[in-house]
């Protein structure tokens, strides 16, 4: 069909023909476009043909990530040495602070292990790069520098220092694209960190906005309150902070207020992410109803969960801390 | 006369340099002034040598664009496909345009391309966008002249590598 219109051809067949073809273009990228929303087939396609490009992408980071290095390299080494003894300095105060931490968290996971609960578990972090290469920008999607080859999975969770930024949606060799929260077709189960109460984040298609259609009239909520993750939903893990709400509207005669928050994650402008490697599936930590009934059935549950998980050390803690008292 | 035709390899050249173009990191500041690279490039061969551009390639170059940069797989075939077809339609005339108006006529053409996307946007269901969003029209008709002197300039250069 390319060599038949090429050359001359199309002068020849007229207007009519070239509007017919036309027509069946648009038709087919209407299709396509219809099928890529809706999720059908297109996607998969998608990320088998997407291996073609990741050479192109690796071509297009490398000025970048030259460039990136002289000016390391130019940097002096007393504005090294301020940011050194800064670092250093912001290292031991976060320190200082987990420490209180860490003895807060097990001091959850023992109460935890008390009533049988699934959170408070730990999660592996891996910790990735932003890839300088420019996406659409109505695509709501960046990309990082870890791909299948490090272990990177599609749908696990990605923050970055402030909050959460997205899931990991299609995985390259190298390099995989992350979905962001602001993508108007994103959802997010959240919880009012000072009520409790639950609700979905949604996307605005703006980076700077997310939506929470669902709050009721009556709802005790603020601005200024704290939004993070409920765990609902199995793909983010629960208490990681997304966002701090910033509008409420609540109208005369509506059964939902509108509410509007703005998340903490660097959606746009950040540099390092981390994705969380969550454990096994909450499911299979729910406790047998037989096992309520005596210690020595709770016991039995962590030992189980123990070995399913044997690539995780902290469960393994977690029982040394329930043989303890 | 045949020795004076263009290879399509300057084509892929130019084309290459424009999806590179478009890829590229820039701050977010810059990024929203970045014009529509291969759709000026595609205007471009289509008026001065419509034999390397037609509606399939137009389709093929807009699929490519669409996974690369991630977006709705057909969008910019669709946006590509429609701004070919315009060209094509009206390339006897926008040949002889004075170089000012036929930056004007590029600059409506780019403009009922950014209305193509944005129907597809309000179809998506998503937010209408701000002000930048007509930002990169602009920027293009403003390039405009000179990409087509330095077109002009690269492709001299490659054809009489050919001839000689």
């Amino acid at each position: 069909m390319v060599t038949g219109s090429s050359g001359a051809g199309t002068k020849f067949f007229g207007p009519a023909t070239q509007t017919a073809r036309l027509m069946l273009y648009g038709l087919l990228a209407i299709v396509l476009m219809a099928m890529d929303q809706r999720g059908h087939y297109v996607a998969s396609v998608r990320s088998q043909v997407a291996y073609l490009a990741e050479p192109v992408y690796h071509v297009m980071e490398w000025p970048v990530r030259a460039m990136r290095n002289v000016f390391g390299q130019m940097q002096s080494r007393r504005s090294l040495r301020q940011e050194n003894t800064a670092l250093k300095e912001q290292l031991l105060s976060q320190q200082g602070a987990l420490q209180r931490l860490a003895t807060l968290a097990e001091e959850n996971h023992r109460l935890r292990a008390l009533i049988e609960g699934a959170e408070g578990q730990a999660f592996e972090y891996q910790f990735a790069e932003l890839v300088r290469v420019d996406l659409d920008p109505f695509s709501h999607k960046v990309m990082v520098d870890r791909g299948s080859s490090d272990g990177v999975e599609a749908g696990q969770a990605v923050i970055d220092g402030a909050g959460v930024m997205g899931q990991v949606e299609d995985v390259l060799l190298h390099f995989s694209t992350i979905r962001l929260i602001s993508d108007p077709n994103h959802a997010l189960p959240v919880q009012i960190n000072r009520t409790g109460l639950r609700t979905v984040a949604f996307g605005s298609g703006v980076t700077g906005v997310l939506k929470l259609p669902s709050v009721p009239r009556q709802a005790d909520i603020r601005e200024g309150d704290l939004v993070v993750t409920s765990g609902l939903g199995d793909r983010f893990p629960g208490g990681y902070p997304v966002a701090t709400v910033t509008a409420i509207d609540r109208q005369e005669g509506q059964t939902f207020v509108l509410v509007e928050a703005t998340p903490l994650a660097a959606l746009d402008r950040g540099r390092e992410v981390l994705l969380i490697d969550s454990p096994a599936p909450k499911v299979d930590e729910q406790p047998l109803p037989d096992q309520l009934e005596a210690g020595d059935g709770e016991k039995a549950s962590g030992d189980e969960q123990g070995g399913q998980e044997a690539e995780e050390p902290e469960s393994a803690e977690v029982d040394s801390l329930e043989g303890e008292p | 006369m045949i020795a004076r035709r263009d290879r399509p390899g300057t084509f892929y050249l130019t084309l290459a340099s424009a999806i590179a173009l478009t890829l590229v990191y820039l701050p977010p500041a810059l990024d929203v002034f970045r014009p529509y690279w291969v759709a000026l490039i595609l205007i471009y061969w289509c008026l001065e040598s419509q034999a390397l551009v037609n509606l399939g390639k137009a389709f093929i170059i807009g699929l490519l664009l669409d996974l690369l940069g991630g977006s709705l797989l057909g969008l910019h075939a669709l946006s590509l496909v429609i701004l070919v077809y315009l060209v094509t339609r009206f390339r006897a005339r926008l040949r002889f345009f004075p170089p000012w108006q036929q930056a004007l006529s590029v600059f409506a053409l780019l403009l009922n391309d950014r209305i193509i996307l944005l129907w597809i946007i309000s179809l998506r269901g998503d937010p209408l966008p701000s002000f930048g969003f007509w930002l990169p029209p602009i920027v293009g008709t403003l390039l405009w002249p000179w990409l087509f002197l330095l077109l002009d300039r690269v492709r001299g250069a490659m054809r009489r590598r050919t001839s000689s």
